[in-house]
């Protein structure tokens, strides 16, 4: 056993951890983070994928200690969960005195510019190979802002997706390229 | 030439007007894209352990012993089971066989080892790393017997039994199960026809590989002696009927609820031996465990694409009407499969379309081998029956002289009044397959580019009709059910217990209750399938979704919406004729901004109940059970076992790499008709998705057996899964509607007509670029090289891969076939087998 800190989406965690713990089972077991996911254990499929001091790496690939004093962000560092209750949704007899929720139920620039051109794109279809693919692409686009459809294909080769053919998932990299671009210059 | 994909509305502002038919952005993203839903291996219960299952290194084997003790004083070990421990405790189970089922599969090996990967013992533990551990302390003693990997080897008459012990009623051997189509006469077709071409044609075996693995946790409570499963399943019921069965305990005492499912393209519907031997560990316990999948066991034992071999014969008259098919089928189901041989019915049926071919012959066996378990995959015999058929079909174009567009041309059906029946005894109620046919060839460019050719570059066309539905012959149901309330806020919770696991079905019922009910999009819910509170319905598979779901909800939206005029009619004091719903509350017609709002009228019902008309029963739900009109499969194998069909037209431009070997789809164009389209980014992405999994069953993704039955590629490091670089842009995507005359809404299935024709124009683009027709699958760069290399050799013009190859030691020639191993020869009279019985 030994006892290591890894600084997750900002906050420090802190465990006894038997020494062959991978960075995605601290992530997912010892820090309570699930959205990192866990589909080959063998580096390839990218499902697990999260950023450490800021590069993209596998977290099934890397031990905890390994990462021991260092900083990792998740896909649940990009948004945030909302702390505060939901608005109670309502009709119109009562809208002056109520905002209605958007059809999301949450207010969508809590989402990360990646995360909301997945959900504009249809980028996902069942999800589990998302977080992985996001972070991919958040990283990748935050050093690469004007990428070509190719770029984008290179840069998520090493994610794998069963379900969406990949068509949306560039559509969504080449949206989020943008919408990131027009942050910037704002 | 680039289309723009739909795009949907933008998502902060409420959906306006009719949804179905609009690309509303999907209820399910949120969750999945910020990382709170929970997938089967984030479940944790209190108390929860761990559990582990040792799997067999060979791949047939006679069980001496399995000696556990060891393991059983392991540190945090808790309790270990092997197959010894539960005979005559837990009941068999098995494959769907006519109209019984055989119980050929247990939690674990008892006597005999059939296939790697096949369950041994297993262990739970408090930690997985200490039930790991503990595998490894289990001694066993096993003597090896030789594996059958090739499926011809296992139907010779002197094979060794693989299935021992069990009596297969329509079987013999290592045959568990025969098919039989008998349409007109083959004989006379074969006499009269201008052209028969022939060809053996061999097909992979592909996996699911869902990234979501396989598993369950499973919770007994010994008092109340309920038994709660979370399972990453298509279909809740399969495995709560099928577990009470294994486990003999009340059905209502075992519930199943389906946590997120990150996908399972057939491999999840069907229940599994971890879900078995989870619960027995929960029983013993009484500590909820969790067992959960590795990669390498998921390949081995998830389940796996039906290989089939087919010596097939294509006839055409002289003008290149089809006016024959026969062919003899090794169908290889693997050690054992719950859904395989409906996998060979079904495609054959099925993948007759779309031509209406007068005289079939087919016999089938279905054989049992010592490689992975046979099941359901996209397509489900389909792409494996197409990619013999439609390469036949160029064949026979390329001995009559016709262009293979002109030739699928004059067999697309294309009746003049619908619905039609074949003589394969499909009623097809609509369909546009003539046009999807000409708008993929055009969009690929076909006669510009057959008029310019390039040098390795070639194109391909395909066609396939896909079932939207379908009445197994051995499942003699196709049924969904949606349970709908109206809450007392006016938001709407809809039940139903087919999985949505990547279809969309949150937002896609929603769009039909949104329609249906005048209730906004956003106040609409789909609850989680559980099988306390979800009716009873099959599971998500064979494309029903749309069609066969969505007309339930359709059903139960239009008997709610009846309950509300009515409440609606007596508050108002108004005939429910002149009534209308729309924006969340009951107006009279023309009147939109008056009316009552549905929170009141559906308060009505639960709270002040003096308020509703006289005898009006206070309930704000409904329920609605939609199973097709479909027909039972006939003795001769015809009959129309889906409810509508879905069609699909593909062309592939490919380019080949003379130097590598390297093939790759430069451009892909595919038209389809899906009927009346509910979500069309939904659809697109199911097409898109549909055309992955044909790529890689075509160009790569297979599972590579040795001689002694060791799968060499149980990982994602040597199993091809096709990456982001191998797609080509897939913006040539085209609907062509024929809204289903059957289907109250007009739905046909979406999910599987992406994959049909796949590997079928990518393998006749290959022999157009290259002159190399491969009749095995998938296509590798090396045999590409290898078959280029002996063509060259030769000085061939064509060449077959790997028939024409030195080393070929099938039969390369049709004088050189098996006679089919006819049930006759079995002594069982199958034409005559009525009178038997
Ligand atoms: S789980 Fe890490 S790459 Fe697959
Ligand atoms: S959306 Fe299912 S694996 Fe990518």
């Amino acid at each position: 056993m030994v006892n290591v800190t890894i600084t997750v989406n900002g906050q420090p965690v802190a465990a006894d951890i038997d020494e062959r713990t991978l960075l995605l089972e601290f992530i997912r077991d010892v820090a309570g983070l699930t959205g990192t996911h866990n589909g080959c254990l063998e580096a390839r499929c990218g499902c697990c994928s999260v950023e450490l001091d800021g590069a993209i790496v596998k977290s099934c690939n890397v031990l905890a200690v390994q990462a021991a004093g260092r900083s990792v962000t998740t896909i649940e560092g990009l948004s945030p969960q909302r702390l505060h209750p939901a608005e109670h949704i309502t009709t119109g007899s009562l809208a002056g005195m109520y905002q209605p929720l958007d059809m999301l139920g949450a207010d969508a620039a809590d989402l990360h510019p990646v995360q909301a051109a997945f959900h504009k794109c249809h980028a996902l279809q069942c999800g589990f190979c998302t977080p992985g693919m996001v972070m991919a692409l958040k990283n990748y686009l935050a050093e690469n802002p004007e990428p070509t459809r190719d770029d984008i294909r290179a840069a998520i080769a090493g994610n794998l997706c069963r379900c969406t053919g990949y068509q949306h998932i560039i559509d969504a990299g080449m949206e989020a390229a943008e919408q990131l671009r027009a942050q910037a210059d704002a | 030439m680039t289309q723009t994909p739909h795009r949907p509305a933008e998502h902060t502002t409420r959906p306006r007007g009719r949804l179905v038919g609009q690309s509303v952005p999907r209820k399910e993203d949120l969750a999945l894209l910020t990382g709170t839903a929970r997938f089967i291996d984030d479940i944790k219960l209190p108390g929860m352990v761990y559990a582990k299952i040792l799997r067999s290194e060979v791949a047939h084997a006679r069980i001496r012993s399995v000696e556990v003790a060891a393991a059983r004083k392991m540190p945090g070990v808790l309790d270990v089971l092997c197959g010894a421990d539960l005979v005559g405790k837990v009941k068999p189970w098995g494959d769907m066989m006519q109209d019984l089922l055989v119980g050929d599969h247990t939690p674990f090996a008892v006597d005999k080892v059939l296939y790697e990967g096949q369950e041994l013992a297993a262990v739970a533990a408090q930690t997985k790393y200490q039930a790991l551990d503990a595998l490894e302390a289990i001694e066993l003693d096993l003597e090896e017997l030789p594996a059958y990997v090739d499926p011809e080897e296992a139907i010779k008459p002197d094979a060794a039994l693989i299935q021992e012990g069990i009596t297969y009623e329509f079987g013999d051997g290592n045959i568990f199960d025969r098919y039989k189509l008998r349409v007109g006469d083959i004989e006379a077709a074969e006499a009269e026809a201008a052209a028969v071409v022939r060809q053996r044609f061999s097909t992979n075996r592909q996996a699911g590989a869902a990234l979501d693995p396989h598993g369950c946790v499973a919770s007994f409570d010994s008092f109340t002696r309920e038994l709660t499963v979370y399972s990453s399943t298509q279909s809740i019921y399969m495995v709560r009927d099928v577990l009470a069965d294994v486990l003999q305990i009340p059905r209502n005492k075992v519930r199943v609820i389906v946590p997120e499912v990150g996908a399972g393209f057939g491999s999840k519907a069907q229940i599994f031996p971890y879900e078995v031997i989870a619960s027995i560990f929960s029983m013993r316990l009484g500590r909820p465990v969790h067992l959960v999948l590795g990669r390498k066991e998921i390949f081995q034992s998830g389940t796996a694409r039906n290989s089939q071999i087919r010596y097939a014969e294509l006839m055409c008259d002289r003008d290149g009407h089809i006016t024959g098919y026969r062919d003899y089928t090794v169908h290889n189901c693997g050690a054992m499969s719950v859904w395989g041989n409906q996998v060979l019915h079904i495609g054959t049926n099925v993948g007759m379309l779309p031509y209406a071919i007068p005289n079939i012959r087919v016999d089938g066996n279905i054989v049992h081998t010592n490689t992975a378990p046979g099941g359901a995959l996209r397509g489900f015999g389909i792409p494996q029956f197409i990619w013999v058929k439609e390469q036949l079909v160029d064949m026979a174009a390329a001995e009559l002289g016709l262009d293979p567009l002109e030739m699928r041309a004059r067999n697309v059906i294309r009746p003049e009044s619908f619905p039609f029946r074949t003589p394969m005894g499909q009623v097809i109620d609509s369909t546009t397959v003539y046009d999807c046919l000409h708008k993929s060839a055009a969009a690929i460019g076909w006669t510009e580019t057959k008029a310019n050719p390039v040098p390795y570059e070639g194109l391909g066309l395909a066609v396939s009709m896909k079932y939207t539905s379908c009445r197994h012959p051995s499942f003699d149901t196709d049924l969904s059910a949606v349970r709908l309330r109206l809450e007392t806020d006016g938001t709407v919770t809809i039940y139903s217990s087919d999985v949505t696991h990547g279809q969309a079905h949150a937002t896609m019922l929603a769009q039909i209750v949104a329609d249906g009910l005048g209730v906004g999009f956003e106040k609409i819910t789909l609850a989680r399938p559980d099988s306390v509170t979800s009716p009873f319905g099959l599971g998500t598979y064979a494309s029903r979704g749309a069609a066969v779901l969505g007309t339930a909800c359709r059903l139960a939206t239009e008997r709610l919406r009846e309950k509300v005029l009515a409440i609606a009619a007596h508050v108002l004091e108004a005939n429910a004729d002149d009534l209308d719903i729309g924006d969340d509350r009951v107006f009279v017609k023309g009147l939109p901004d008056s009316g009552l709002y549905l929170e009141i009228l559906a308060s009505l019902a639960a709270y002040r109940t003096h308020q509703l008309p006289p005898g009006f029963e206070p309930t704000m739900e409904a329920i609605a059970t939609y199973d097709t009109p479909t027909e039972r499969e006939g003795p001769d194998g015809t009959g129309n076992l889906s409810v509508t069909y879905s069609a699909a037209a593909h062309a592939a431009r490919v380019r080949v790499d003379p130097g590598t070997g390297l093939i790759r789809v430069v451009d892909y164009a595919m038209a389809h008709d899906t009927g009346v389209v509910i979500n069309p980014l939904v659809v697109e992405g199911q097409h898109q998705g549909g055309f992955l999994m044909g790529l890689g069953m075509v160009l790569g993704e297979d599972y590579v057996y040795d001689d002694e039955g060791h799968l060499t590629n149980a990982s994602f490091k040597d199993y091809l899964a096709p990456t982001s670089t191998d797609v080509p842009e897939l913006t040539k995507i085209y609907e062509l509607p024929a809204p289903s005359l059957t289907i109250p809404g007009g739905q046909k299935g979406a999910g599987e007509s992406g994959t049909g024709p796949v590997p079928a124009a990518v393998g006749n683009a290959v022999f157009d670029a290259t002159g190399v027709r491969f009749t095995s699958l998938p296509i590798t760069p090396q045999q590409m090289l290898l078959a280029l290399r002996e063509k060259d050799r030769r000085g061939l013009a064509t060449f077959r891969y790997p028939d024409d190859m030195p080393g070929f030691t099938g039969p390369r020639e049709p004088q050189d076939w098996p006679e089919p191993l006819l049930p006759d020869d079995m002594g069982f009279d199958w034409d005559n087998f009525e009178d038997e019985l």
